[in-house]
Formats: structure tokens, sequence, C-alpha cells
């Protein structure tokens, strides 16, 4: 902590204080979090290079996260590049949508990305089923996936094109209150 | 539990008792001069009938209560009953000219408590319980002892302060006490737990005597309070354990799953009422633990079963619990009254509930992501209820020891009665005016579930990421622990594998909205006033779950049986007219044995072999009716029919036709409202024909996808239909026959579909395997089926011949019969080609899939269109 000030230039902290919900301290210890993933790629002095990226291996090999069917999915949706690579402004940005200061519809905004996997801004069928087959630890036979997945798609479809956009999916959401409450994490 | 005499319900019945009790102890002791004819003894039974009687006495009052709806909207019941136990103990003091019948503390602990608290442990929504457990443990813990160290101890200081009559001679200790167990909130919350802790610690105190209070006493009573509430838990746990494990081994011995768990929750009440720990904490953790485990273990009866004891005990002890309360209240003799303390005990609980509450939240809200809002904080204050714990527990108290438990009693007599009636009365118009949200029950749809789940892994991936180990972690890890461990250990393999949460919810949708179906409609299909679902999209899952609803009813396993019945007891002309035509009894054996599957437990066997009779009856009905359809007699009944149909279909959709052709006509206007997904009133009316002309729909039965390619034309197809039926005329009647050995096999193949069976429950699925494999081994060969499935209809119509025949050889008499089959087939077949609007139900068929199983779609029109003709005859049947 003793080298906190050289990390960043001024400007960079404030820069990360406007882009994300943090202060300081917060953007500070999660760059400390970050460098923990990989203390051998991140370098301590962030001034000068700031395109570092933690390959997706590395976050996946994390021994919490081996049992966690969305770990891809979340490095994927908030990496720049898609392939779950992070830099640490994908990094912050995670956090920052979690935090408590983000509105609802920014968080809404990227739990429905994390559903889309093929990144078509529509909830597809075989997005469900990817969501449900992985929820489920593949338990479910492919027909039941596929029921369940019809039916969550019932529900929410308000336009009824068989697919759910993100105005269905907020929709949905604001139905129920106290949904988006708990997508918080205090760091 | 109550006392010998029998005063009030029993003066004259008493008093003749006791003379013929004596008469014939008398005759007894004497050597007999005859045989007595009669003989009276009251004493032999006095105590249970007096228990049946009470609880007689208080179900009654409930019912007289709840039948002015306006007064019970007013005034909660709890106030009724206290009164009505006020008026009783009048009448009892007025007559024995003593108290009888009151609350004894004995009772009240060792019976009375356990049901209420089993039931609030048992129903408590875990996942919300788990989720704010932390506010619960500090209002809990932290609360209770606010309340009771302020209460003591302001109580203590007005007396002090000269305010209490000098006979009120109690100690700081005594106030204590009396502190804790008048903070005793209502019993049925969650937080009363921790006032029977506290309570258990001061009176041990007390009964030393403030005297021998040491300081490692004050250090041992503290370590006593986690002793005792953890133990306690543990307690409930172990039992927990147990069920659950005892549960699992249950498969052959369903009868006995309710008692297990009644007997093993009131196992931990009284094991940890032995070892003097916290029993309410024991058994509620015995239920909060259990829950998930024995539900899927039990039986979908058992589950019934459970719930519904459940609630009756707890609501019978309730009952009674506040009648006996009201009662104990009119013995003078057992308190006295002391203005100063009966005042500033009121005030104080009231103040330093409230006070505590607004501290302990904004402690709280520091750490809550979702905060109390005022509101909240509001109706918490208020919300302190004391109830019956509190009375129980001060009458528990030792004379000797507490010299002012007289007002002690008295006391609480006015708190309790003063928060049930006034707080009780005032607290819904004051939840009313101030908006607060009550726990909307919006139905838990699928979405939720999912998304709940979704964000759940997806909160501990990030948790897990930034290295913090918050709630979600955790959870995160008991989750995979219990699906690793617990789960493996203590459910059986079926339910563990049927007891994924999502499917879970698939599940309870399906049934909710076709019991919310049954009930809006009446008649799930046919009323042409049904009001579908607002969606267009969710016909298809209403109407598969209509299935899968009767489906269950058709396999006795449905409880809600009665739901129905109700339903159904306001049919229409319509129904009526559907009964008529169908009653030749082809149904009647099923209703027959539905009747006897009401009657709770049956045997898997005599299910069994019920269906077997229902079903060689039924074959012997459809064997004459393939005689008679042979030599063309039946064909002017089945014309009649037509003509019925034809003119009740005419009423709601202008199109009047003797003969099958108008019904399938308006096949056509389904068609359009399906694909357009606009409800309108044509669909119902549409699915109504459909299913009051048995033939149309046999028709469509037969045909497969590939015959409605050849015709995409709808309004050709109607032309073309008109003739299929006259220039073969028997083929309506002899497709009409053949419908049992459709719903034999189409619907078997619904029923027997992978989908079915995973749908249903275990144990219900079970028995419906048993029946349907009864069903199914009397109505075609196994294989029959996945040929018909493979093979397009003019191919399997010689399968189906074989089918049929096979059923007929094995079962009935056999002759001609076979012949018949094959005979018809073709026709049916072609038939089925030439209807072409037949594609009407491909749309439909799509929505439907829900219930059948993939591999079905081969022949899923058929399948589609006999589930309807299925439902529809079903309940016909039922009628």
């Amino acid at each position: 902590m003793g080298n906190k000030q050289t990390v960043f230039t001024p400007e960079q902290l404030d820069a990360y204080q406007d882009c994300t919900f943090f202060t300081r301290k917060e953007i500070l210890r999660l760059f400390y979090r970050f460098q923990d993933l990989a203390p051998q790629l991140v370098p301590l002095d962030y001034t000068s290079n700031p395109g570092v990226k933690v390959p997706y291996e590395v976050i996946s090999s994390m021994p919490e996260l081996k049992d966690n069917p969305f770990r891809e999915r979340i490095a994927q949706v908030f990496s720049q590049d898609g392939d779950g690579n992070m830099t640490l402004d994908d990094f912050l940005d995670m956090f920052s949508v979690m935090s408590e200061m983000a509105p609802r519809d920014l968080k809404a905004y990227y739990a429905f990305k994390i559903y889309d996997f093929n990144n078509d801004d529509y909830i597809c069928p075989s997005d469900l089923e990817k969501t449900v087959t992985k929820l489920t630890r593949g338990e479910l036979t492919p027909e039941e996936v596929g029921l369940v997945c019809e039916k969550v798609i019932n529900e929410a479809d308000v336009d009824n094109d068989g697919k759910l956009s993100l105005d269905d999916f907020q929709n949905m959401i604001l139905h129920a209150p106290d949904f988006l409450s708990t997508f918080h994490i205090r760091i | 539990m109550l006392p010998a005499t029998l005063p009030l319900l029993g003066m004259p019945l008493s008093g003749a008792g006791a003379g013929v009790a004596d008469g014939a102890a008398g005759e007894s002791v004497l050597p007999p001069a005859g045989l007595a004819l009669l003989r009276w003894q009251w004493h032999e039974v006095e105590a249970p009938y007096l228990v049946a009687v009470w609880i007689l006495v208080a179900s009654l009052a409930k019912i007289v209560f709840h039948l002015s709806r306006k007064v019970t909207s007013v005034v909660p019941e709890s106030c009724l009953l206290i009164l009505l136990g006020l008026v009783l103990g009048g009448i009892v003091l007025a007559v024995a000219k003593k108290a009888e019948y009151q609350l004894e503390p004995g009772t009240f602990f060792l019976f009375l408590l356990p049901p209420i608290v089993l039931d609030s442990g048992y129903f408590m929504p875990s996942r919300l319980f788990f989720d704010n457990l932390g506010a619960i443990l500090t209002y809990a813990v932290v609360g209770t002892l606010w309340n009771s160290f302020t209460t003591g101890a302001a109580l203590w200081g007005i007396q002090q302060a000269g305010l209490m009559a000098p006979t009120v001679r109690a100690g700081l200790l005594d106030f204590l006490l009396f502190g804790s167990l008048i903070s005793a909130v209502d019993p049925v919350a969650v937080l009363a737990v921790f006032e029977e802790v506290l309570y258990k610690v001061y009176n041990s105190f007390v009964e030393m005597g403030s005297v021998n209070v040491q300081a490692i006493d004050y250090v041992k009573g503290v370590a006593s309070l986690f002793v005792v509430s953890l133990g306690g838990a543990a307690v409930g746990l172990v039992f927990a354990f147990l069920l659950a494990l005892t549960t699992r081994f249950t498969k052959r011995v369903r009868i006995i799953e309710p008692l297990l768990v009644f007997l093993l929750a009131y196992a931990a009440y009284l094991t940890a009422e032995m070892a003097s720990l916290s029993a309410i904490l024991a058994v509620t953790m015995c239920g909060v633990g259990c829950k998930k485990y024995v539900e899927a273990n039990i039986s979908h009866k058992s589950r019934t079963a459970v719930k519904y004891t459940m609630k009756t005990l707890a609501s019978c002890a309730e009952t009674v619990i506040f009648m006996l309360l009201g009662i104990s209240a009119v013995d003078s003799s057992k308190w006295a009254w002391d203005t100063g303390l009966v005042l500033g005990t009121l005030f104080f609980i009231l103040l330093f509930r409230a006070l505590g509450v607004v501290l302990q939240t904004w402690v709280l809200n520091q750490f809550r992501l979702v905060p109390l809002d005022k509101i909240d904080q509001v109706v918490m204050s208020y919300g302190g209820l004391r109830g019956a714990v509190a009375f129980a527990l001060v009458i528990l108290l030792d004379k000797t020891k507490v010299p002012a438990k007289d007002y002690f009693v008295a006391t609480t007599i006015v708190v309790v009665f003063f928060t049930v009636i006034v707080q009780g009365l005032t607290i819904k118009p004051l939840v009313k005016w101030l908006k607060v949200k009550r726990s909307d029950h919006h139905k838990p749809t699928l979405n939720q579930e999912l998304h709940e789940h979704t964000f759940d892994h997806i909160l501990a991936a990030v948790e897990d990421v930034v290295g913090h180990h918050g709630y979600h972690y955790w959870r995160d890890r008991w989750e995979q622990f219990d699906k690793k461990y617990l789960s493996q250990l203590l459910m059986r393999r079926s339910a563990y594998r049927i007891r994924d949460q999502i499917w879970d919810v698939y599940y309870k949708l399906n049934i909710r909205d076709a019991i919310s179906f049954v009930d809006q409609g009446g008649h799930v299909l046919s009323s042409s006033g049904l009001t579908l679902p607002s969606m267009p999209s969710r016909n298809s899952a209403a109407e598969t779950s209509v299935t899968n609803l009767l489906r269950e009813s058709g396999s006795g396993a449905c409880l809600d049986l009665q739901v129905i019945d109700t339903v159904r007891s306001g049919k229409d002309r319509e129904d009526a007219i559907m009964h008529h035509l169908l009653s030749g009894g082809l149904y009647k054996p099923r209703r027959r044995y539905k009747a006897s599957c009401s009657r709770h437990f049956i045997s898997e066997d005599a299910q069994a072999r019920q269906d077997k009779e229902v079903f060689q009856q039924n074959m012997k009905r459809r064997l004459e009716s393939f005689k008679s359809t042979k030599h063309n007699v039946c064909l002017s009944k089945s014309k009649l029919r037509l003509r019925k149909a034809g003119r009740k279909k005419d009423g709601s959709a202008d199109k009047d036709t003797p003969n099958g052709k108008p019904h399938r006509a308006s096949n056509l206007p389904d068609t359009a409202a399906v694909i357009l997904a606009v409800e309108s009133e044509e669909e119902s009316d549409s699915s109504e024909t459909e299913k009051e002309d048995d033939e149309g729909i046999v028709f469509v039965a037969r045909a497969t996808n590939e015959v409605f390619r050849e015709h995409k034309v709808p309004g050709n197809g109607s032309m073309e239909v008109c003739p299929s039926p006259r220039i073969i005329p028997p083929s309506p009647t002899c497709a009409e026959k053949e419908l049992p050995w459709k719903s034999g096999q189409g619907d078997l193949a619904v029923y027997v579909s992978s989908e079915t069976t995973k749908i249903v429950p275990v144990d219900m699925q079970t028995g419906w395997n048993q029946s349907i494999s009864s069903l199914e081994s009397l109505a075609s060969p196994p294989c029959a089926q996945a040929a018909l499935r493979a093979a397009h209809p003019l191919a399997c119509a010689p399968p189906r011949g074989d089918e049929l025949r096979d059923p007929l050889a094995a079962l009935v008499t056999p002759s001609p019969e076979p012949h018949a089959g094959f005979t018809f087939a073709p026709s049916l077949a072609k038939a089925g080609r030439s209807r072409s609007e037949s594609s009407a139900d491909a749309p439909e068929q799509q929505e439907l899939q829900p219930l059948m199983a993939p591999e079905d779609r081969g022949c899923l029109s058929p399948g589609t269109a006999n589930a309807r003709w299925l439902i529809q005859f079903n309940r016909a049947g039922r009628l």
C-alpha cells in the first residue's frame, strides 16, 4: 500500500473515478486485487502501460471459480475483446456495474448481455437453453430444457416475437422489484 | 389439560354422568345383578372428551366469526377468540363459582406451542430467511436483550421512584425477569425464539435468589444464553437430519410419511425441552432444515397431508390458546392490580420497542443493500404483539421466588389484551394508511427462478474474482456442499433427479395454470365464454397444463379433484348435453374408480386392478360398438350426435350443416386466431366444436405432417372435407369407435412420453406408470407405438390393425373385430389426408409441445387433437 501514489497518475485516477462509481480508495483496492490475479503480468506501476490484459485462463483457473457455470460468460461480457481477457478497465467496469451506485438500467443491461450468448441483442431460445443447461449442470434432458426455455420466453415476451428483447427483459425485471436490488456486490 | 369437572358444557350431563357412574361403580363392586344394558362411564372419557369439546367449541366459534366477512376483515380473529374466551370464562365462573379451564403452562408448552412453532418454521420461506438472517438475528437477539433490559430497568426505576404500590415487592432482578417475558412478541414470529432463552437464564438467576448470584454467574448466564440457543438449534438440526434420512426410505410405506414429520419434529421439541435448551428454536430449525429434503422425499399426497395437518394443528392450537387466554383472564384470584405497574409497563414496552427498532435499523441500514425505510420501522415498532408465550411464561413463575408474581400476571394479561386487541385492531388500518407494500403474492415466475439462480452464480463468480468472500460466496459454497453430499445422502435418487428447482417451478406453474384455468372456465376448452389468459402465447401452456391436470386426476393422484368438482357443479347446458352424449357408460367405471380414489389411500395394486377393470369394460363397449358399426347399426346414432353438435355450434359460430363439415370448417378461425396470436372468441368456439364432434378430431388425429403439406389452402380443405364423411358413411362412427384406441394410443404416447413422466412427481409417476403400463399392455404391444411414431399414416395402418387386434385377441372376444380395424384404418387415413385444414392444428401443435415428447412430433397432430378430445372426454366422463 505504500506505493499507492505511484500506481496511477492523478489524471488516471480522476478518469477512473469519472468512469466508474468508485472512490479513489476503492479503485486502488480493486487494482491490487487485479494485480493479485496475475502478479507476474500486471505491473505495479500503471502510469505508463495501461493496456495489460489478464488472460482468461488465469481467471478461469481460479479454484473458487472452478464450479461456477458462468465464469466464462462473465469474463466475455465484461472484456472488451469478448474473449474473456480482461484489462484493468474491464475489471473496474465489472465491479462498477455491480456496485450499489450503478443505476438499475445499467445493471439490467449487463444482466441482459450475460444472457445474450450470441450477441444478437436478443435473448433467443438458444441463449436460454445455454443458460438453463449451465444452471442445471446438465441434469435436465434437452427436451426439458426446451420446455423451460419456451415457458420462460412465453412469460416475458411482450411483443410476441419468440425472443426477448432488452425491453422485454427490463420490463420483466422491473416487475419483480426486489430483483435487481440483489444484483449488488459490496467491495 | 382440563380439570375434572364439567360445569359449563356438561352441567346436566356431568350430574347425570356422575350419578350413573356412581351407580355403575357401586354395581361393579357388588356382584352385578344382571348385565347392564347401558353404562355411563363419563369419568373414563372425561379428559379427552373435554379436550375434544374445547377444540370443537373453538372451531365452531371460528366458523361463526367467519360467517360475516365484515367482522373478520376488521377485527382480527385472535381478538374475537379472546373475547369469546372472556365470555366463556365468565360463564364458567358464574356457574362453577371458581375459574376452570385455564391456560396451564404445561399444556401450553408441551402441546399447544409446538404445532404453532413447527408450522411457522416449516413454512418459512427459507431463501428469504437466510437472505435476511443477519437482520433477523439482530432483531431477535439484540432486540430482545434491549427490550428486556430497558423495560425491566425502567420499571425498576419507577418502582424506586415510588410510583408503584408498596405491595409490589420486587427487586431489579425480578423486573428484569418480567421485562424478558413481557418483551416476548407474537409466538408465531420467529423472533419469539430468543425471549424464551433469555427468560430461562433470568429465571435461573431469580431462582438462585439475587443474593447468591456471583459475578461468575453473570458470565455463566451470558454463556448459557448461547448454549441454550445454539444447543436448541443444534438439536433441531440433528432431528432435521434424522427426519430427512428417515423419509428417504419410506418409499414402500408412504402412509407413515406425514406421521414421521410430526413425530420427529415433536421429538426435537421434547428433547430440547428435556435438556433445557431452547425448544422453540429446536423445532423451528427442524422445520427449516428438513423441509427441502423431506419435501423432495415424501410423496405428493403426503406433502399435502403434512401441509394440511400442520396448518390444522397450528390453527387449532392458536384458537385454543386465545380462547383459554380469555378464560384465564377472568380468574381474579390469580392476579393483583397495580395501576402504576400496568401503565408503566404498557408505556415502556411501546417506547422501548420503537426506540430499539429505530436504533437497530439505523445500524443495520449501514450494512444492508436494501435499507429498511421509515414505514417498515413504524410497522415493526408497532407490530410487537405480545401473545400467549408471555402469559404462559408468567404463569410459570414461582410464587415463592417471585413475590410480585400476581402483579406481573395482571400486568401481562393487560399487556397481552392491549397488544392483541388495540394494536391488532389498528395495525391493519395503519398498514393500509401507510401504504406498506404487503408481500404481494406475485406468483413465482419461471423467469424469476431462472434469473435468481443466474444472478446467484454471477454474483458468486464476481465475488470470487474480487477475492471477497461475502454472502454469495458462502451461499455458493453451501449449495455445492449440499449438492455434493447432503442431497445425495438425504434424498432418494429419484427425488434428487426431480428436484431441480427450475424444473420444479416449471412444473408448479403448469399445475397452477391448469387449476386457474379450470377455475376460471369451468369447462376448460369448450365453453365459449371462457377467457383465456391474456397472452395468447400462454394458451399452449394452459392447455398443456390442463392436460397435465387431467392426467393427474385421471391417475387418481390429484388431490385437487375437489376444486374441479365444485367448479363443475355449476356446469352449463353444454356440459349437460355433453354428458348425455357421452353417458353411454363409457367412462362410468372411471368415475367410480375416481370416487374410490378420493378416499385417500388406495394401494397401488388396487389402482392398477381398477384400471384394468375400467379398461376391460371400455374394451367390451368398444367391441360391441365395433360390431354394430360393421352392421351400420350405430350410424343413426352417430348422425344424431353430429346434428346435436352442429346445432350447438351454430349458436356460437353461425355455421349450420348437420354433418361433420361445419365443425371442421370452423377450425379455420382457430388457425387464424392462433397464427395471428389474437385472442378471439372464435378460438374458444372452434375448440369447442372440435371437442364436441369427436369425429372431426379423429380425422385430424390420423393426419400427419405430410398430409398437411399436401393441402396448404385451408378453404380448399373445407371443401374437400364434406364428401369424405358422406362417401364413407361409417367412417365417423368407426372413427369415433376408434377413438378409445386412439386415446389409448395417441394419448398414451402423450402420457408415456418421457416428458410427462418427468412432469409428474415421482410418486404420481409410479402410480401413473403403473396404470399406463396396464393400459398399455392392454391396448397395444409396446412396439406398436414406436412403429406408429415412425411411420406415416398409411404405413402405420397395418401396425394399427395389429394393435387393434392384439388387445382384442388378448382381452375380450376376438372374432371379427380385427377386420373392422383393418377395413377402417385406411379409410381413416384417407379422410385424414383429405382434411387439409387439419393443418390448422399445426401451429397449435407447436404450442402444445410442452406436453409432448419431441420424439412424438411426427404424430403430434393426432396427439394434439386427441389430447383435446381426451380432455373433453375425461371431463364428460367425470360429470
